[in-house]
């Protein structure tokens, strides 16, 4: 609770039974015991980079804190190829889109987290986003 | 004299031509693989269907998924295995059991090919059936041109073993062996193995125009009481699907430390979760 009060206003707590089955621990390469699938913070910021590569995705978000600092956080999905057939594309999200995104953070509050959702630009959403 | 003339030649006759083509057709029968237009349409890309717990019939709590805390199946494992599945258990409730396949460089192993979440395909050949998985990725080559398995010495554990097959009707049935065992793979993500000493008998066949079926019999003198029945089906994904690849060392941000713990790196390949 603590490194969500302290990183920034835009990220909020959600139920767990929301979102407990986000797309990682089905495709991931690795456990994804590192996230806490209990918790799920709200990040509202701008894509730095978006890693469409194997054996994850990663989304490169920019999020400002309380004091208007960027911090820079690492989102990482699931596997091009499923991700592919439900949707996404090597385009789904682009450097300078304005996203919110949801995710299951780091157990050790460190600036990453699992993918649950997203609602794009245009306001398009991807993944299971309920916000 | 004459009549002993003709049957020395009519048994000259049966004993250099008859006989032989007789001998070597039944040779030819019973090695022979079948021709390409009687052997099934497998064609299509594939997916399991379900969570990659390899025993769902067995999971407890049913709904429990592969690499969750405490979540476990009951193979009949005698008393020495049963307790390294239990070890496993315990270091992944620590997170200290990483997936074998995290280190990027190597397939996922026979059986746990066939309990793979990405696409697959089956290539249906005269002589040769080829599973190919995105995962890992991997190929599976199932013989099916009447040779049996190598004899014991030239058989070393691999990935993928060795698959000797034959068809019965539209099912392909094929024994794997020399795979390799705890240590190298595991089964799923809750810490199954087996010993290279496993024998996987694998019937596989499409039980509809969009439905596989495989029935897989383990039977493992080292580790398992009694043979361990599984069953898996995977459905066909839209006609005109792709494979892709999934090249997992393409950018692992997720590199296994010393201790077995999964690192998670940030975009520069530095450590984030340092206190994790």
């Amino acid at each position: 609770m603590g490194r969500e009060n302290n990183s920034s206003s835009i990220m909020r707590l959600h139920a767990l039974m929301l979102f407990g089955l986000a797309c990682l621990p089905a495709t991931a390469h690795h456990s994804g015991n590192m996230f806490d699938r209990e918790r799920t913070v709200e990040l509202t910021g701008t894509v730095k980079e978006f890693q469409w590569a194997n054996p994850h995705i990663w989304i490169q978000v920019l999020v400002p804190d309380t004091e208007g600092l960027l911090e820079e956080w690492s989102i990482e999905g699931g596997v091009p190829n499923r991700l592919f057939r439900a949707g996404w594309r090597p385009t789904s999200f682009k450097p300078g889109d304005e996203v919110t995104i949801l995710a299951n953070p780091m157990r050790d509050g460190a600036k990453a987290g699992a993918f649950v959702g997203a609602r794009l630009t245009d306001g398009s959403t991807l993944g299971r986003f309920s916000s | 004299m004459q009549r002993i003339r003709i049957v020395a030649v009519f048994m000259t006759l049966i004993c250099t031509v008859l006989l032989p083509v007789l001998l070597f057709s039944r040779i030819a029968t019973a090695q022979s693989p079948l021709s390409i237009e009687h052997l099934p349409d497998w064609s299509g890309v594939w997916q399991m269907i379900g969570p990659t717990v390899f025993d769902r019939a067995t999971v407890a709590p049913p709904d429990g998924r592969a690499g969750q805390h405490g979540v476990r199946e009951y193979p009949p494992y005698n008393v020495e295995w049963e307790g390294k599945y239990v070890a496993n258990i315990e270091l992944i409730r620590q997170d200290r059991f990483p997936d074998t396949i995290s280190t990027c460089g190597t397939f996922p192993g026979f059986p746990r090919t066939m309990n793979l979440p990405g696409a697959m395909e089956f290539v249906v050949r005269p002589e040769q059936i080829w599973i190919l998985t995105e995962d890992g990725p991997s190929i599976t080559r199932i013989y099916t041109d009447g040779r049996n398995h190598p004899p014991p010495d030239e058989i070393w554990p691999t990935y993928s073993g060795e698959s000797v097959g034959q068809w019965e009707g539209d099912t392909l049935v094929f024994k794997t062996i020399g795979i390799k065992g705890a240590g190298d793979t595991i089964l799923d993500r809750t810490g199954l193995v087996l010993s290279e000493e496993a024998q996987i008998t694998t019937r596989l066949r499409r039980a509809d125009e969009s439905t596989m079926e495989a029935r897989m019999i383990i039977e493992d003198p080292e580790a398992l009481t009694g043979p361990w029945s599984i069953d898996k089906q995977y459905e066909r994904l839209p006609a005109g699907s792709r494979m892709f690849d999934v090249a997992c060392a393409e950018n692992n941000r997720n590199p296994v430390d010393e201790s077995g713990r999964t690192l998670t790196l940030d975009a520069e390949g530095n450590i984030l979760d340092m206190n994790y």
